[in-house]
């Protein structure tokens, strides 16, 4: 504490871009490793768990670029990451390449998503996570309806894509969300962002024009997830709109960075081991109570941990080598 | 479209109203008093629903009597609610608080499809039958409904307007720092708030029961619609979430009959959103200096 404080500003933005070039560094070498799996001969069924942490963590990641940053709860994403599946299978099904297919779905994505950027982001407060809330039950329901979209009865992706291929797109994804999140958080964009985070009104009063700035995050923040929904359309070939539209995808994406921290860079990384993790032994102990397990280490972070595991284990560390007066700086 | 179609379309209206306007009273209640958005409202719902459906089923009691029951078992929830949970989080950031409902909400879901499975369920005792107003068609069980809304919303506002504690309340929501330098003890006046609140979800819930089927996911989607209402009528207004209430029942009711059920939906999300572009702070709410 004591020592940050001590330190002049300049000191401690080096020692801060230090410590995000060893962090950034260190995501890269464990993605490349986690890419190298499908051919170092491991099981199918462990491929698939580091699918699922890459999965939720590049989601939890989007969440966290908007909602993280600014403090505005969305709970769409998941039905942002839908948009950009249904896109991508649509347009592989018109015989698009493949990363054609990924740019539309990103296109279709921050479209979308400029419905509640042009409404709701003008306004303070919580009509931002009311729209995103109504959002989530629209788009199931026009889905549902369209005539394109295959309605109820859900859509097939006919080509036949190699599973190893979404595997490595999605941890690329992945990495590149990370790395994209832990940038915008130093740049002048994250700085600008937490300000408005902190105090709206002060952050106004200084010059920041927060409403173009949160609709900007929030675009960026949604074609991540179009990005994150489109791979894992092509990971899963058949689109059910119950299942791709279901608020559970959107309640996973906050819980990850929640659980694991949320406006840090680490924190949707431990979010999403811990929640995979969690949901593979809850799936064995007991296999009904998967929500209530979820929502009490939700409850019990806010009420005791108060902002997740990778702050609360910082803290637990800086009050060591407090302690211990000699020890060396921590990173 | 004859005029009795449309006096039968406004009475299947004005019941889903009254059922929205309470679920939406609460909401506004907890949001204005307490400054909590209370996502976990729609569990309370389904807890008086499933209250009312075990007092019938297993005790052989009148679902009229489930009513009451619901609201005093739902009030005693939240009472305690407010006590363990949240009133820890006073002083903490709104996401945080968000958060907590939510949770709160999820450990509700998964509970009640734990208990009761994802079956359908209802039941045939209490009101039966219709009666024939000049060829308008009212279901007694609707018209039992649409009445306790009435005395419900009427009591409420009743309490909130007139009585020594609704002065306390409405001190609250105005203006918190002023309330508390006046006297008005904030977290007694909050406990008072929460579990009225949610006395009156559980009530809805009740009513639900009657008129409808209970699922683990009953309350959810009522509070949904619960929420639409809330931000339409601008938040933390009472009067404004009632007039929105009946304006979204009315939409839904005519959208049901002259499209479908989905179309209707989706016109009440659009109407929102426009709504939310022309008036930004609901159809009666003020721009809060918070």
């Amino acid at each position: 504490m004591s020592d940050t404080v001590m330190n002049p500003p300049a000191g401690s933005m080096s020692r801060g871009n230090r410590s995000d070039a060893i962090f950034i560094a260190g995501v890269i070498v464990v993605g490349a490793i986690a890419m190298a799996q499908p051919w170092l001969g491991v099981s199918s069924y462990f491929l698939t768990l580091i699918y699922y942490v890459a999965y939720y963590l590049a989601l939890g990641q989007a969440w966290n670029l908007m909602s993280g940053l600014t403090g505005y709860v969305s709970f769409s994403h998941g039905a942002l990451a839908g948009i950009g599946a249904y896109a991508a299978v649509l347009s592989l099904n018109g015989n698009l390449p493949m990363a054609l297919a990924l740019v539309v779905a990103a296109i279709a994505t921050v479209a979308a998503s400029l419905i509640i950027g042009a409404t709701a982001l003008r306004l303070r407060g919580t009509a931002f996570t009311f729209a995103t809330l109504f959002f989530q039950e629209l788009v199931l329901l026009l889905v549902r309806k369209l005539p394109f979209t295959g309605g109820s009865s859900g859509l097939i992706l006919y080509q036949i894509i190699p599973v190893w291929i979404a595997y490595v797109m999605m941890v690329t994804v992945a990495v590149a969300a990370t790395i994209a999140f832990a940038l915008t958080r130093r740049s002048r964009l994250g700085i600008r962002m937490l300000a408005i985070k902190g105090d709206e009104s002060a952050a106004a009063a200084i010059g920041i024009d927060s409403t173009r700035l949160k609709i900007i995050l929030f675009c960026a923040s949604a074609g991540i997830a179009g990005l994150v929904g489109a791979v894992h359309g092509i990971f899963v070939a058949t689109l059910y709109p119950e299942v791709i539209f279901s608020v559970d995808l959107s309640i996973v994406a906050l819980a990850v960075a929640l659980i694991g921290g949320v406006g840090s860079a680490a924190g949707p990384i431990a979010g999403a081991i811990v929640y995979v993790g969690l949901r593979e032994i809850v799936q064995v102990v007991a296999p009904g109570a998967h929500l209530v397990i979820i929502g009490l280490l939700l409850l019990g972070i806010i009420l005791f941990l108060r902002d997740g595991i990778v702050p609360a284990v910082g803290r637990l560390v800086s009050r060591k080598s407090s302690r211990s007066s000699t020890s060396g700086r921590q990173p | 479209m004859t005029l009795t179609l449309a006096l039968q379309l406004l009475v299947n209206g004005l019941v889903n109203g009254g059922l929205l306007g309470l679920v939406a009273l609460g909401l506004a209640l907890i949001f204005g008093v307490v400054r909590v958005v209370n996502f976990a409202h729609g569990e309370f719902i389904t807890l008086g629903a499933y209250t009312t459906f075990l007092l019938v089923t297993r005790f052989a009691l009148s679902p009229l009597i489930g009513i009451p029951v619901a609201f005093l078992v739902g009030g005693l929830f939240g009472w305690v609610v407010h006590a363990v949970i949240v009133s820890r989080m006073t002083g903490r950031p709104e996401l945080d608080v968000l958060m907590m409902t939510f949770s709160l909400s999820i450990v509700g879901l998964g509970l009640f499809a734990l208990i009761f499975g994802g079956d359908f369920r209802n039941y045939s005792e209490g009101p039966t039958g219709s009666i024939d107003i000049g060829g308008v068609v009212v279901g007694w069980r609707s018209l039992t409904a649409l009445i306790a809304c009435v005395v419900l919303g009427a009591g409420t506002l009743l309490v909130v307007q007139r009585a020594r504690i609704g002065l306390g309340l409405r001190a609250l929501a105005q203006n918190r720092d002023a309330a508390a330098a006046c006297g008005i003890n904030v977290p007694a006046s909050e406990r008072i708030a929460f579990s009225l609140a949610v006395g009156l979800a559980a009530a809805a819930g009740s009513l639900v029961s009657l008129i409808g089927t209970t699922t683990p996911t009953v309350g959810h989607y009522w509070v949904l619609d619960g929420f639409v209402v809330v931000v339409l009528g601008g938040m933390g207004s009472i009067g404004g979430a009632l007039l929105a209430a009946f304006a979204i029942s009315l939409v839904n009711s005519f959208g049901s009959y002259l499209l479908d059920d989905a179309w209707a939906r989706i016109i009440t999300y659009l109407l929102l959103y426009a709504a939310i572009l022309l008036r930004p702070h609901g159809l009666l709410g003020r721009e809060s200096a918070s």
